[in-house]
């Protein structure tokens, strides 16, 4: 995947000002900033739901500008929000989204008890997401953003607001799928996060990239990688702490 | 291989999940089911559930004797009266109390009076203008009075006749024959006049019905729409953005949605109204819940609309409730707007409810067949507001940035 200058400009703001990396195959690849940094309207336009206002984004050969359509068959957009329907259960929920990516019912059944075997859940796949916690609502977002076996899989801060338990399964989860070969964008603002998840990270702020390389690069262009950490890192570059923004 | 969906199976999931988050929450179902049910039985009490005519003449006897009684027994012997004798105290506290609004009181001397073919004392006291029920017994009572006093009158004659041709026949004789041949005429009369209903006798519940059902379906879908602006607030519309479904899908889906939706909410009330309420037979209650087809899909593509012009939850509130009443209140369903002309008449003619309620009662009250002319146009007006909404829906409705 390819972001060639991307730029969003929201009456007048700049949100996002010429944004420009790839990503490798198989990689996680780490969006770290603020809030407001610009990392959910950069995956907004990068996942075709958010017009840009120039640039680019190529994913699997295909333009996000051109050719939406080819993108949206590549992708799974696991978005920052509970995306769900809360008065159906689990099970629904995936095998509606599922029905919604163009599978037919029983293919979709099929992929949504094997998504929530995945995420921890296969015996709450009949109850109401209304009755579950937090760090279960999340997971069950992640199984939905499956559905389709996307080649490319956007991850909006998944583990904001999640307990210890649920966070350590959604990093399972990701770590299992990376195995499997799926390439992975994950935006976080937690540094430990990105750290052990993390092949190669981009910092953000104020809508630009103004660091990308592996995390053990990053923190060793300011210290000792075995003792700074990336949110030094984060102050060095910026001037500012990261959690401050949040 | 992925085993893939078949041409049209997005919009049937898409319905289904509507219909699931339906049947789940419970406000929905309040105010599509119960809130209807509930009114409709309100106004059934309201309107005494019953058409034939009913009326009960409170009575007071001071008089006690014969033709007293034959008095009360005439009044009872009336179709629909039913007499509620009363001591003289209860009957004053009674109608003081407003408890009853007629009361009629036969005098100490109403027999002797009468047997003398003299005006007899009798009065009919009425609460206020003792409504509808004190000016029918008012009536009744006259017209028997009168005519007791004609038969008193006839065998005063009669006798007086056989006394001046030399014949003495006993007075009591002379009134018992009378008053045979007045019976054999009361049960046997000369001159009947036929009565004919024309069409379906109308029930209460009949009348209105219509009009709940149409403000109802119109109410709910027009409520449900806002679940597709919540859609965006809820993030869910957004990841449905990031699937390959289309616009057209969509609209598609949310169309069938509504249309189940309303569909069980004519198929419920007028399932009712069929089984328990006996106003429809078999025959027509098919009929309407075919028309009802017709009117859930007009309705349905008014939702549509309402969720395509709305950015937010508040808004689409807003538009539907306001649409609601406006629709509801100049397309007749809670009077008749049918004989509006000039520019109400052109109003009345541009809602949905209008079109609606003239089909719906048009099977119920007149027993019209669907071939009928007047239902067949209601039908195609139906059907071309609801094309209308489809198309200016899926005009305004832009689901992407790419969206053309």
């Amino acid at each position: 995947m390819e972001v060639r200058d991307l730029r969003k400009v929201f009456n007048g703001t700049t949100a996002v000002d010429g944004v420009s990396f790839t990503i490798n195959r198989g990689e996680i690849f780490g969006l770290l900033g603020p809030n407001g940094a610009g990392k959910t309207t950069t995956i907004r336009m990068m996942s075709t739901t958010l017009p840009m206002t120039s640039g680019d984004v190529v994913i699997g050969g295909h333009s996000v500008r051109e050719r939406p359509g080819e993108v949206r068959r590549l992708i799974g957009v696991c978005p920052q929000e509970i995306a769900l329907y809360l008065e159906l259960s689990a099970l629904d929920n995936l095998v509606f989204f599922g029905r919604m990516e163009g599978l037919s019912k029983a293919e979709a059944v099929r992929r949504a008890r094997a998504n929530l075997e995945l995420v921890g859940l296969a015996e709450r796949a009949r109850h109401r997401v209304a009755k579950f916690s937090g760090g279960m609502k999340r997971r069950v977002n992640l199984a939905v953003s499956l559905m389709n076996r996307p080649e490319l899989l956007f991850l909006d801060e998944p583990t904001v607001g999640v307990d210890p338990q649920s966070r350590n399964h959604i990093f399972d989860t990701i770590e299992g799928l990376r195995d499997e070969g799926m390439t992975i964008l994950y935006t976080t603002h937690y540094m430990e996060e990105a750290d052990r998840l993390c092949d190669r990270i981009a910092i953000m702020d104020n809508g630009r990239v103004v660091a990308l390389d592996s995390p053990r690069n990053l923190k060793a262009s300011i210290g000792d990688p075995d003792e700074v950490t990336l949110e030094d890192v984060f102050l060095n570059l910026t001037g500012r702490r990261l959690r401050d923004q949040g | 291989m992925t085993e893939m969906s078949t041409f049209g199976s997005r919009p049937l999931a898409l319905a289904g999940k509507e219909l699931k988050v339906f049947f789940r929450d419970p406000q929905m179902l309040f105010f599509s089911l119960a809130l209807p049910l509930v009114l409709v039985l309100l106004m059934t009490a309201a309107f005494g559930g019953q058409s034939r005519f009913s009326v009960t003449a409170r009575v007071v006897d001071l008089d006690g004797g014969p033709l007293a009684a034959e008095l009360t027994g005439r009044l009872e012997a009336v179709p629909g009266v039913t007499v509620d004798l009363l001591d003289p105290e209860t009957a004053e506290r009674l109608l003081e109390d407003s408890d009853i609004v007629n009361l009629v009181v036969i005098g100490e001397e109403f027999s002797e009076r009468l047997a003398a073919g003299q005006a007899p004392d009798i009065r009919v006291r009425l609460r206020g203008n003792g409504d509808t029920e004190g000016q029918i017994v008012n009536s009744y009572v006259e017209s028997i009075v009168r005519e007791m006093l004609g038969e008193s009158l006839v065998a005063r004659q009669v006798q007086a006749m056989l006394a001046e041709a030399g014949l003495e026949v006993p007075v009591e004789e002379v009134e018992a024959r009378v008053g045979e041949l007045f019976a054999e005429t009361r049960e046997s009369p000369l001159v009947t006049v036929a009565e004919e209903t024309v069409g379906v006798r109308p029930e209460p519940i009949a009348q209105f019905l219509p009009g709940m059902v149409t403000m109802f379906t119109l109410f709910a879908i027009s409520l449900t729409s806002v679940s597709l602006v919540e859609e965006r607030r809820k993030g869910t519309l957004e990841r449905l953005m990031t699937t390959t479904l289309t616009r057209a899908e969509l609209l598609s889906g949310t169309w069938l949605g509504n249309f189940g939706r309303g569909l069980v909410q004519v198929v419920f009330l007028f399932g009712l109204a069929w089984l328990f309420f006996n106003v429809l037979t078999l025959s027509s209650f098919a009929s309407i819940i075919l028309f009802g087809v017709v009117a859930v899909a007009s309705v349905a593509g008014i939702g549509l609309v309402i969720a395509a012009v709305s950015r937010t939850p508040e808004q689409a509130n807003w538009i539907a409730v306001f649409f609601t009443m406006i629709m509801t209140s100049l397309g007749g369903s809670f009077f008749d707007t049918s004989g509006f002309t000039g520019v109400m008449g052109v109003l009345t003619r541009m809602t949905y409810n209008f079109w609606a309620n003239d089909g719906f009662r048009r099977i119920i009250l007149e027993g019209e067949a669907l071939t009928s002319p007047p239902i067949v146009k209601d039908m195609v007006v139906l059907a071309g507001i609801g094309l209308a909404g489809w198309a200016l829906a899926l005009a305004l409705f832009r689901l992407r940035g790419d969206d053309k």
